[in-house]
């Protein structure tokens, strides 16, 4: 299916979505989900962040519908979105504090010493589902890119998106997309070569 | 497009473009016979069609059905909370 077909296609769901379609409205907040998640483990590399960018997809999706003019622009919208709240969540951890908390030993408070759960075993599931997903070569060529060209060559390559969508995305030129897209290329199969 | 890439470094600037389908037919034609001659360019754009496909396969390639299935459940819960309040 081209560019243009998908567009096409979620601009047909939004449409039935803001009249009330239930069903249309599943779809697309699913899709919306399904986006955030490739996006947060193919460019962004981390999945412990997948969950809470899947979840502002699918509430800003829903609140965006109701509101929606152009329901063409929806597909650039809703990457540009994800894209915004990776980068929040990235700047969020890097706020976080930087003492971690020993499991073995737990906190210590005036009341004693308070045991920590180690973490959610569900992620340890999420990483055998990402090693399963996609061609683990690729994965970590993908990772070895600058974060810019793997943006890029993501949203081309992967999610589809047309060079002018790619640009309106990642607030560069067409001409910036596709040189970056040429380097990126170039990049990978270097690393392919090496994994 | 001006004169069609002939030499390796023209080539290598004209190779996404080739590999998109953007260039006329006289300029992959161009390329095609540099290829026949130059085994570092032909194995380059080998390498990078190779890329590229690996990249479009990794785009048809099904969510894991957990991952699914999750974002399924946290919808309907969304839509049925949604029709409660309204």
């Amino acid at each position: 299916m081209s560019s243009a077909d998908v567009k096409a296609e979620y601009a047909g769901l939004v449409k039935a979505a803001a009249t009330g379609d239930r069903g249309a409205m599943e779809a697309l907040l699913v899709r919306a989900q399904e986006v955030a998640y490739r996006f947060s483990l193919l460019v962004c590399g981390h999945p412990e962040d997948a969950e809470d960018v899947m979840q502002d997809a699918l509430i800003k999706t829903y609140q965006h519908v109701a509101t929606i003019t152009e329901p063409e622009a929806f597909r650039t919208w809703l990457y540009s979105t994800v894209r915004n709240a990776c980068l929040m969540k990235r700047r969020r951890r890097v706020g976080e504090p930087s003492n971690f908390v020993s499991v073995e030993r737990g906190i210590e408070t005036s009341e004693g010493t308070v045991h920590v759960d180690v973490a959610d075993p569900s992620r340890a599931i999420d990483q055998r589902l990402i090693d399963g997903w996609v061609d683990g070569r690729l994965r970590q060529a993908l990772k070895r890119l600058p974060p810019s060209y793997r943006m890029i060559v993501v949203m081309r390559e992967i999610e589809g998106l047309s060079t002018k969508d790619v640009a309106a995305v990642a607030g560069v030129s067409e001409a910036n997309v596709k040189t970056r897209l040429h380097r990126a290329r170039l990049m990978l199969r270097k690393q392919l070569e090496h994994v | 497009m001006s004169a069609p890439p002939n030499t390796c470094k023209e080539v290598l600037s004209h190779i996404s473009g080739y590999l998109d389908g953007e260039l006329d037919a006289t300029a992959c034609d161009a390329i095609d016979r540099h290829c026949l001659e130059c085994a570092s360019c032909a194995a380059l754009v080998n390498g990078l069609r190779e890329t590229v496909g690996l990249c479009r396969q990794a785009a048809t390639a099904p969510l894991p059905d957990a991952v699914r299935q999750r974002a399924r459940e946290s919808v309907r819960r969304l839509l049925d909370r949604q029709g409660k309040e309204s």
